[in-house]
């Protein structure tokens, strides 16, 4: 089933490597345990993985706080140098995915497709696609009052809103 | 087919366009009907009912000024969205910062490996 009116989140990033190598990143645990977390100071560990079309991978991210989350990820594409699809889960460390109980309604099944493409010889742009698969109406609702950017204004808004709670 | 009267919640509330520009006004300064009738321009029964929704799960409150009601938006009740507003750029932004600086790091190496 597709869900043409489901518009994903985008981030566009360009690096300073080739194409390969950046793809390389992405799909080899030597070199994901160096930077698959959200920021410095964490450590990474993969439990296990096979990465390639079908397959699936068990990470677990500990933060600077010591608090430890484990990632589930299904890969549905894995086409080097080019194209990367795959599904994210939170999951315990038997692999097992697991509700967000803070969230209960956030998109269950979310999808991120990822296009690698050579600006030259050096450079490659990366753009991360994120959305959810098949959400219900309700997560489909979640998602969309995520988005920063999601209509006019509400960007701007979502700013200011955040410099006050940030502020309580 | 009946339909059964909808429930919401903070997350369902918001993803009403017309709700979010509400929170939007009211964030600014609390308002009464009439003023939001005039800032939005839409009609009084469009704002009222999204306004019933908005105070319905506690973002918006009201209190009386004289034979005015004034809605304010209570912003602690949106932490919730929040906080996972930003889960997308801010795990994987954070990510791609950290692949950035790792990319950087194991290029440089290759390069003092070539020369030596």
């Amino acid at each position: 089933m597709t869900n043409s009116k489901i518009e994903p989140s985008q981030i566009v990033r360009e690096f300073n490597a080739p194409r390969q190598l950046v793809f390389d990143a992405w799909v080899n645990v030597e070199h994901l345990v160096n930077w698959m977390f959200p920021v410095q100071g964490c450590t990474c560990e993969y439990l296990s993985f096979d990465i390639k079309d079908d397959g699936s991978s068990l990470h677990k991210v500990t933060m600077p706080n010591g608090f430890e989350m484990w990632l589930l990820t299904k890969y549905e594409e894995v086409k080097a140098p080019e194209k990367l699809v795959f599904l994210q889960y939170m999951s315990n460390e038997a692999g097992e995915i697991v509700a967000n109980e803070r969230m209960p309604d956030w998109p269950k099944h979310m999808l991120a497709t990822l296009h690698f493409e050579a600006v030259d010889d050096t450079r490659t742009k990366l753009t991360f696609l994120w959305e959810p698969r098949n959400p219900t109406s309700k997560e489909l609702a979640v998602f969309e009052a995520s988005r920063a950017d999601h209509g006019k204004g509400w960007g701007a808004g979502m700013d200011q809103l955040a410099r006050y709670i940030e502020a309580l | 087919m009946a339909r059964t009267k909808t429930t919401y919640d903070v997350f369902s509330a918001i993803g009403e366009p017309k709700r979010r520009a509400l929170i939007e006004k009211l964030i600014v300064e609390e308002m009464s009907v009439n003023e939001l009738v005039n800032a939005m321009q839409w009609r009084q029964p469009m704002v009222s009912k999204h306004l019933a929704v908005l105070k319905d799960v506690g973002i918006v409150t009201e209190r009386r000024l004289g034979r005015s009601r004034i809605y304010q938006v209570r912003p602690e009740k949106l932490r919730p969205i929040q906080e996972w507003i930003h889960q997308f750029e801010k795990y994987w932004g954070g990510a791609m910062d950290q692949l950035d600086a790792y990319l950087e790091d194991i290029q440089r190496k290759g390069d003092r490996n070539d020369k030596q």
